[in-house]
């Protein structure tokens, strides 16, 4: 540089900018996709029989552009907007800083180009194929090491509570998305994770239930405590109860993850523990509101006249609800009425669009006209939005709660005679549907409300000044090593962020670890194979259709310990009857039944003309159908491929069975393909993954080789 | 609670943000503390003292409503020939049978009795019984589990059950268009 003028005397703004503007094109398609979801599920006609936009596939779409593109973005542009000031250094390297934000953008148009068609690991929020996570790994890294260089260069000796969460974030992130993702490529955008069955399940939700955590609560609570103060330009209520709640929540989060397996297969002891540590987790995320909430004293008005206070108080009330209704929900009982159905969608959204959604609003609000060096385009505009969105938030709410309590209730009821009210489960669908247009009115008015705050924030930034002024570095000094230690136990550790990382390293590690440990305490493949046997090579390629058209979304594998699911489904699931499953599929929702023992409950015709049109076998299903599978065919030569991966993670299947397995899928392929021609299907279906898929499901509570013991 | 600690503002500040050191409320704690305690005690009586585990529970409950169940039976010896015939007279149960045929039966059977994934049910040929009432209903009742008819007992309640035994009953010579070939013995009554 030939300037006389340093750049390291400026804080590098022009990478929020561009952070900034990813956040709310990201948001727009997120939200969107969104709409279109919730279209779906009240009317499966909005899947217009295209297999790329069927509610299975952009479902994880929708689900990873709202968590890692648009509120991913949201975050980085917070975090280096405020890591800056808040450390008094210019973010260490420009190059890392456009390596992390074009890599974060790449990975996400690889999301939208692989997750529409079929590319998927079917692990909820850990979707992408091993290439992207490979990706998502070097980026984490680069923005790691650009953090912590950056707190390298400080000019300001201790780090302030926002920074702390966002080295928890930086580190648990990085934990948590390799260890859930180690997978064996079969082809370049196909694997089979490592862990099946009950320890993927329990690796899966150790993942998911923290990426809620560490992507949407750590770094959101770092934001808070940057942006309210900010804002409202008032102390920070106590520091000492941000000491106490950031270790708590650090520690404790992390072993609440069997809390989404409660009655299932999972050992007992280890579902308890679960439920007892999300309870423990509800005073230390309050303890963030409370802060959050409580810096507000003396400065109550600014609710009234600044939208971006509003947005921030706002967000912080509904991360108070959503952290009381997470305990709340993995209580045993409250969870056997809640687990499966649209509460947990309602809780879900009460987090995101109210905390994540609102939170980052009134960020950018704050953020844009300070970055472009003007003045927000219309206070009343943004009130407008504040309204608008809201109303769509409680709308969104209301509609899930009702729903999922219904539901819940009506998979319950029992008459007097001891027999299911709804045995059918299509009554308990079709009841939600007018549910489901509320609900989508209520994300309507949500992405209404961010329409308007596009054009303001357009506005605002066409009105500004062209020329660029750059924000000059404080002053600021670090203090000698001697007088950092003398401090008092929590701050000398606040001057030594080499030592607090390590100890956050610590400590995330030792919760993980314990909350894996029940994954030792179960059934080996070894002693499992003289009670279940593997799948087919047909059944094997059938489940990788499943997994593709995510099946798993609507559509459990999990029969709970409950005397309700016994009656309709059959006896409770057991461990070894997914031990062979690489990924487990027990799956979260349940739009539709549970599939566990569907095998052999319905001809091999039902199935092919429920696949071809749901509603020519069950008149009001909601279900989308999938026609295409009676064209597309299966790729037979990669089922010896596909067979020795098994094998190699521990699937009993011998060197004969390998060796014979295209032939062998053949031939029963061609047994399906013949009997469904002889009642009435066509005829040429044996080459199709509907025959594939078809043995699967017919292969689904009939794999015991001992009949299993009913007690 | 000390009112000299309240609002004591820190000697420290990051870009302008000053921290108080106020206490930690005693009603925060009191939650947390509450819930450390009620862990240690839930951990300790469900896996410890030996309180019931989740499947002892769902045994419990299976157990009463199978008992439930088994005392309605004894009072209920289910109806006899005799008793679906008197119903098969009644038109306005044939006519509820219609409806759930439609809904549950069509899909297999066809919208008009003339056999599709499962047999017809208009001709004289029968694969399971003599084409009584009572087979009939033990087919619809207990289902063919190898031939993919699922029962339907737990499904209906048993006057539906029977509604749409007498339905299927009243089909027989209707002579639908486009029938399924017969399947099954001729039966001649």
């Amino acid at each position: 540089m030939n300037s006389t003028v340093n750049k390291y005397d400026f804080y590098d703004d022009e990478i929020v900018k561009k952070f900034v503007i990813a956040t709310v094109c990201w948001g727009l398609i997120a939200f969107l996709v969104g709409l279109v979801v919730a279209l779906q599920l009240a009317d499966w006609r909005f899947n217009f029989g295209l297999p790329w936009i069927t509610f299975g596939r952009l479902r994880p779409l929708h689900t990873n552009a709202a968590i890692f593109a648009f509120a991913g973005n949201a975050i980085f542009a917070g975090i280096y907007h405020s890591s800056q000031r808040l450390l008094k250094a210019r973010l260490s390297s420009d190059l890392l800083s456009n390596l992390h934000f074009w890599g974060w953008q790449l990975i996400i148009v690889s999301a939208a180009l692989t997750l529409p068609f079929g590319y998927t690991t079917s692990k909820e929020y850990a979707e992408l194929e091993w290439p992207i996570d490979i990706a998502i790994t070097i980026v984490w890294v680069i923005f790691a090491v650009n953090f912590f260089l950056t707190i390298k260069n400080r000019k300001e000796q201790h780090i302030y509570v926002a920074i702390w969460f966002y080295i928890a974030t930086i580190i648990t992130v990085a934990v948590l998305h390799i260890v859930n993702s180690i997978a064996i490529p079969v082809t370049f955008l196909k694997s089979y994770p490592v862990y099946a069955g009950v320890q993927d399940a329990l690796v899966q939700w150790w993942y998911g239930h923290n990426a809620v955590a560490f992507v949407l609560t750590t770094p959101f609570l770092g934001l808070m405590y940057y942006y309210i103060p900010k804002a409202v330009n008032r102390p920070v209520y106590s520091y000492r109860l941000s000491i106490i709640h950031f270790w708590s929540l650090v520690f404790i989060y992390i072993w609440a993850g069997p809390h989404h397996l409660l009655h299932t297969s999972l050992p007992n002891w280890a579902q308890s523990l679960g439920m007892v540590f999300s309870l423990m987790l509800w005073a230390p995320s309050w303890g963030g509101m409370i802060n959050g909430l409580l810096t507000l004293r003396g400065a109550w008005d600014k609710i009234r006249t600044d939208p971006v206070v509003k947005f921030l108080i706002a967000a912080v009330t509904f991360y108070g609800m959503a952290t009381f209704e997470g305990p709340l929900l993995s209580i045993k009982s409250v969870n056997s009425l809640a687990h499966y159905t649209d509460w947990i969608i309602g809780h879900v959204h009460a987090g995101a669009l109210g905390w994540n959604g609102f939170l980052t609003f009134g960020m950018l609000y704050y953020l844009v006209p300070k970055l472009w060096k003007t003045n927000l385009y219309s206070v009343k505009l943004a009130t407008t939005h504040f309204w608008i969105g809201l109303l769509g938030i409680i709308l969104y709410i209301m509609a899930m709660w009702a729903s999922g309590i219904t539901q819940g209730l009506m998979w319950q009821a029992m008459d007097d005679s001891g027999n299911l009210l709804y045995p059918d489960f299509v009554e308990t669908v079709i009841r939600l549907v007018p549910l489901y247009y509320v609900r989508f009115v209520g994300g309507l008015l949500f992405l209404l409300g961010f329409l308007i705050q596009i054009f303001n924030l357009t506005a605002t930034v066409l009105q500004a000044n062209k020329e660029k002024v750059k924000d000059p570095v404080a002053k600021g000094s670090r203090i000698p090593f001697k007088d950092v230690i003398s401090e008092s136990s929590h701050r000398s550790l606040e001057g030594l962020p080499a030592v607090f990382s390590t100890l956050v390293v610590i400590a995330v590690l030792v919760a993980s670890a314990f909350s894996l440990i029940p994954a030792l305490f179960t059934p080996t493949k070894m002693s499992a194979k003289s009670i279940i046997r593997p799948y087919s090579p047909l059944e094997l390629v059938g489940r990788d259709v499943y997994i593709r058209e995510g099946c798993y979304l609507c559509h459990s594998q999990q029969i709970r310990t409950m005397s309700s699911e016994v009656l309709r489904y059959g006896p409770a699931s057991t461990m070894e009857e997914s031990i062979f499953d690489h990924p487990f599929q027990w799956g979260s929702k349940r739009t539709g039944p549970d599939l566990a023992r569907i095998g052999k409950k319905y001809p091999d015709l039902w199935h092919y003309r429920h696949m071809m049109d749901p509603r020519e076998v069950t008149p009001k299903s909601l279900m989308p159908a999938y026609a295409w599978l009676a064209k597309d065919k299966i790729s037979f030569d990669l089922i010896p491929k596909k067979l020795r991966i098994m094998q190699q993670l521990g699937v009993p299947y011998s060197e004969y069975e390998i060796d014979n397995s295209i032939e062998t899928a053949q031939m029963q392929a061609a047994t399906i393909a013949k009997e469904l021609h002889e009642h009435g299907a066509p005829s040429g279906l044996e080459k199709t993954e509907m025959v594939a898929l078809i043995a699967y499901l017919q292969s689904l509570g009939q794999m015991s080789i001992k009949p299993l013991e009913v007690k | 609670m000390s009112i000299k600690k309240e609002d004591q503002l820190l000697d420290h500040e990051y870009d302008g943000i000053k921290e108080y050191d106020n206490l930690l409320p005693s009603w925060w704690l009191a939650t947390f503390y509450g819930a450390i305690v009620f862990s240690f005690l839930y951990m300790g009586y469900y896996h410890f003292a030996g309180g019931p585990s989740l499947s002892d529970e769902l045994q419990q409950d299976l157990a009463e409503i199978y008992t439930k169940r088994k005392s309605l039976e004894v009072k209920d010896n289910g109806p006899t020939e005799e008793a679906l015939a008197a119903i098969l007279a009644d038109k306005s149960r044939v006519d509820q049978g219609k409806v759930i045929y439609v809904g549950k039966c069509a899909s297999c059977h066809g919208n008009l009795g003339e056999g599709l994934i499962g047999p017809n049910l208009t001709d004289n040929y029968w694969l399971h019984g003599d084409a009584s009432l009572m087979s009939i209903l033990l087919v619809v009742a207990d289902g063919v589990a190898e031939k993919g008819m699922p029962p339907w007992k737990g499904m209906m309640k048993k006057d539906e059950v029977q509604s749409v035994v007498v339905y299927v009953k009243s089909l027989k010579g209707t002579n639908p268009s486009n029938p399924k070939a017969p399947q099954g013995e001729e039966v001649k009554n």
